[in-house]
């Protein structure tokens, strides 16, 4: 038989609902010839709770809870972009301690979700277990400091609008110190582990890549647009809260492969600890929140607010029409166009490399399902 | 070919640094705790489920106004002397997010959160609890309640 004769049928292979590697209830369509990816079909909608809905039922203050189960790895910097938006709409300002304690925690709740972002990253290629768990170990820390702040280690429902729920507690600065003194050097044990492995350049290095514009026409944000090469935050281009007072870089990559997206977060990290150590020395000693009166009305109008969150850009738009629920709440999540970019990144892959450049993307399917 | 002479030199080291790195964390001590029988103390913010002191409570259900899960209900009726009593106050628990904005409404603290975590419970209808039973939580007695 001559080989012109012969012809291969695409194969497809049901990748999820249930897999281990897509970070949630994600099921990918897979056309393989052979090794290589032809096409990958994304479904999503598996988690799908009606948030926007609930929050058309739901008061201001209400709605605040459910913005934790949003992207429930950072809930701080959920709970952050939503009560910034109500504040925009309300115009009111917050007193500067609060916005000091809220850049710390949102920081802190960076580093958690980096954490998290690196050590499943590596576990999707084949690291098993070893920096997953390390990186758990330092997250721990972090989750047990805002148990002591907030009372809770996942769902904080810490913000408020005017403020935050309580004070920071008594003797909390120094466990931050504490934390940041024994994270810097647990950094460069990463490094170590992963950042100049063989194994590991091979399996990120020229893979998976997203050109520039590419993540741009995807509006992709946060550090996956930055190691594309953009030097895009929301923190330097459109300071909220006191970002403007504190002294940090923005890290970016060059090719933006998969390689490049685990180096800006690895850098970030270090960013976030600097960002942190500077808010703790210049908090000021005041009253934490002020009182938005119990029953909150804005007056009708629109707002958008768009804060920088682990996964890049998350937006609030509120309309309200006078009354104490919002008329129409709807949120803008990083995760869902870091998502829609996959499509293009994974064809003509092997499909090894899926579960690998999906891991790069750290996409949270809570965020994107709403 | 450069490349291929560099990775063969460089792979091998930074392989050995990796193991650097786990090898000294070999030697640490651990750090896990082995739950069911070591526990650790809850800190002092911790939400837990909700509990009542019926004597504080002024009726003013504003903690049923701000449960964003709807799982408060009380009801009152007059006592003997024309006062305002408790008669009931239902707490769904299946519905509780632990949000503790109930607790941080309440004017007078009657209502806070307790430090029980184990909640595990093979019974549906133990998760609807009457908040005026002192006894309520005493299946899920833990070391750590205050
Ligand atoms: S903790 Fe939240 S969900 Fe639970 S009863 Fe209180 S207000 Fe309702
Ligand atoms: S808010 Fe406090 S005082 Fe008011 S009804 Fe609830 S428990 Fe009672």
């Amino acid at each position: 038989m001559k080989m012109s004769n012969m012809h291969s049928e695409q194969l497809c292979v049901n990748m999820g609902p249930q897999h281990p590697s897509t970070h949630g209830v994600l099921y990918l369509d897979l056309r393989l010839d052979g090794e290589e990816v032809v096409d990958c079909i994304t479904h999503i909608g598996y988690l799908h709770r009606s948030m926007e809905k609930i929050a058309e039922n739901r008061t201001y203050t209400q709605f605040i809870p459910f913005t934790d189960r949003l992207d429930y790895v950072a809930s701080m910097n959920n709970n952050l972009a939503y009560v910034l938006a109500v504040e925009k709409l309300l115009n009111l300002d917050v007193p500067e301690r609060a916005k000091y304690i809220r850049v710390i925690v949102a920081e802190l709740n960076r580093i958690a979700s980096h954490l998290l972002a690196i050590g499943t990253f590596a576990q999707d290629l084949g690291a098993f277990a070893t920096p997953l768990f390390y990186c758990f170990r330092e997250r721990e820390k972090v989750i047990e400091i805002f148990d002591e702040v907030c009372g809770n280690r996942l769902t904080y429902n810490y913000m408020r609008i005017g403020g935050v729920q309580f004070d920071l507690p008594e003797g909390i600065d120094r466990r931050i110190k504490d934390f940041i003194k024994y994270m810097r050097p647990k950094i460069n044990d990463y490094e170590g582990l992963l950042t100049n492995n063989p194994i590991f350049l091979e399996r990120t290095k020229n893979i998976g890549i997203l050109s520039k514009e590419t993540a741009i026409n995807y509006s992709i944000t946060g550090p996956n647009l930055r190691a594309s090469g953009v030097q895009w935050d929301l923190r330097k281009d459109e300071p909220y809260l006191v970002y403007d007072k504190f002294e940090f870089a923005i890290p970016t990559g060059k090719n933006g492969d998969m390689w490049d997206r685990y180096r800006v977060r690895m850098d970030e990290l270090s960013q976030s600890l600097k960002i942190i150590e500077q808010a703790i020395a210049g908090i000021p000693e005041a009253q934490a929140t002020v009182k938005a009166g119990r029953m909150i009305k804005p007056a009708a109008g629109e707002v958008y607010f768009r804060a920088e969150s682990p996964r890049g850009e998350l937006g609030f738009y509120i309309v309200s029409d006078g009354s104490v629920n919002p008329y129409r709440l709807k949120i803008r999540a990083p995760s869902f166009s870091n998502l829609a970019v996959l499509r293009e990144l994974v064809k003509g892959v092997k499909v090894a490399d899926v579960v690998g450049i999906l891991g790069s993307l750290d996409i949270l399917m809570g965020e994107i399902d709403r | 070919m450069k490349n291929y002479f560099k990775r063969l030199i460089f792979g091998p080291i930074d392989l050995i640094k990796g193991l650097i790195v786990t090898f000294r964390n070999l030697i640490t001590p651990a750090i896990t705790l082995q739950y069911p029988t070591q526990k650790q103390a809850m800190t002092q913010r911790y939400r837990g489920l909700i509990d009542l002191y019926p004597v504080k409570c002024i009726m003013c259900s504003q903690c049923v106004k701000i449960c964003p899960t709807n799982c408060l209900a009380l009801t009152h009726k007059e006592g003997p002397d024309k006062k305002k009593e408790l008669e009931s106050f239902k707490y769904k628990m299946e519905l509780c997010c632990f949000c503790g904005l109930c607790a941080q409404v309440c004017p007078t603290a009657a209502l806070y959160m307790n430090k029980i975590y184990e909640i595990a419970t093979s019974n549906r209808k133990e998760l609807e609890i009457n908040l005026l039973n002192p006894d309520k939580y005493a299946e899920w007695a833990h070391p750590t309640v205050r």
